[in-house]
């Protein structure tokens, strides 16, 4: 990128992070409105079938329940857990692919998907960023961020819901790593073992400016 | 399972939905239709069509699209049934007026009027993308526009606002 290249693109996001700061206008408190019975007996109600079908329907319905229940875990909606490194570390092992080596670059694009100008400001400087994907950590909105370290994937999880106190370790069977408390939220670094975190540590909460 | 439990494990689905989703839906709706008492009707309309089409929901990793395409109908069918005149931006009622006077920053403030006053085609792609975090090929498609469309669009929104902002 060349430094005219570079100022435009400089421009560009701090006119975003305006716009995003004036169009988050207060929001009033979520009133349900009255929900019907639903009647979806239909759904299981399926009529008979001749008896040399059944195995492909039930292989067909089998594969959708599966399908569905993956898909449902996977977006961690309905996840719940005690504390917030135990949400993090399943986060993590319900997204494996995350964590893949490679030196293929997100682009600008899929990281301002992952990371909305309504969360924050991610400035990727020179690091490799390699997996940008917004996941939902304890029913909040987290943007799910990879970058290749020394010895492989390091996973930061930036989360402006989670206000924390104090620097909070996260311990798992093959990782570690830290949340660590920035302004209003929480950021969660997590590398291999013997991945050295202290300068990724530094670099992401340099670059993060909360926005929400 | 029984009726009751498969009940109840629909709305529990669907409040965990909602409690993810209801700013974002209630935040697109005020853009959309620059008005926070329609905003809030908006939002109770696409509350309950959600509900009622819930299943055919596969994948809750796509609910927040779901949810801002349900919005997005349920708005245009207010403004179908009420046929709503173009908004004077120096004639607001009380409750579009209240979606700008929040803050007490004045250069927020500004930019707020600036977007309000956009024209609804280049309001509502710099919304999805600035505030919702859509690419322009997903924006296109809900829009049911062409990719190069909302670029145009996103750039020359942008540019009005810059030169907004710029006069203050």
């Amino acid at each position: 990128m060349t430094g005219e290249q570079d100022n435009e693109f400089q421009q560009y996001q701090a006119l975003d992070l305006k716009i995003a700061k004036a169009l988050q206008i207060d929001v009033p408190e979520l009133k349900m409105p009255e929900l019907p019975e639903i009647d979806s007996s239909g759904v299981t109600a399926l009529p008979q079938r001749k008896r040399s079908m059944m195995p492909v329907w039930f292989a067909i319905a089998a594969t959708v329940v599966l399908a569905t229940s993956i898909s449902v875990r996977m977006s961690g909606v309905f996840e719940r857990h005690d504390s917030l490194p135990e949400a993090i570390l399943a986060h993590i092992d319900h997204e494996p692919d995350a964590l893949r080596v490679t030196d293929v670059t997100v682009s600008n694009d899929r990281l301002a998907r992952a990371v909305p100008a309504s969360i924050a400001v991610y400035e990727r400087g020179e690091s490799l960023i390699t997996y940008a994907q917004p996941c939902v950590i304890n029913g909040k909105s987290v943007p799910h961020l990879v970058i290749q370290g020394e010895h492989g994937p390091v996973t930061i999880l930036l989360m402006p819901d989670e206000k924390i106190a104090e620097a909070t370790p996260i311990d798992g069977e093959n990782v570690k790593g830290v949340i660590l408390p920035v302004g209003d939220g929480s950021i969660a670094i997590v590398g291999g073992r013997d991945e050295p975190l202290e300068l990724i540590k530094k670099n992401v909460v340099n670059s993060v400016t909360w926005t929400a | 399972m029984t009726s009751s439990s498969g009940q109840g494990k629909r709305r529990q689905r669907f409040d965990s939905l909602v409690t993810v989703f209801y700013q974002d839906m209630y935040r697109f709706a005020a853009w959309l239709s620059r008005d926070k008492a329609i905003a809030e009707d908006v939002v109770q309309e696409a509350l309950l069509r959600a509900w009622k089409s819930l299943d055919s929901l596969r994948d809750d990793g796509s609910a927040k699209q779901w949810l801002l395409t349900i919005v997005r109908r349920e708005n245009a069918r207010y403004f179908e049934r009420r046929r709503l005149e173009t908004v004077d931006i120096d004639n607001l009622s009380a409750t579009q007026a209240a979606l700008l006077a929040e803050s007490p920053n004045e250069e927020l403030d500004d930019l707020r009027t600036a977007i309000f006053g956009l024209d609804d085609d280049y309001r509502e792609p710099l919304v999805l993308q600035v505030l919702m975090g859509y690419s322009t090929n997903e924006i296109a498609e809900m829009m049911g526009l062409k990719q190069g469309a909302v670029l145009t669009r996103l750039h020359r929104a942008r540019h009005k606002l810059k030169d907004s902002v710029a006069k203050e």
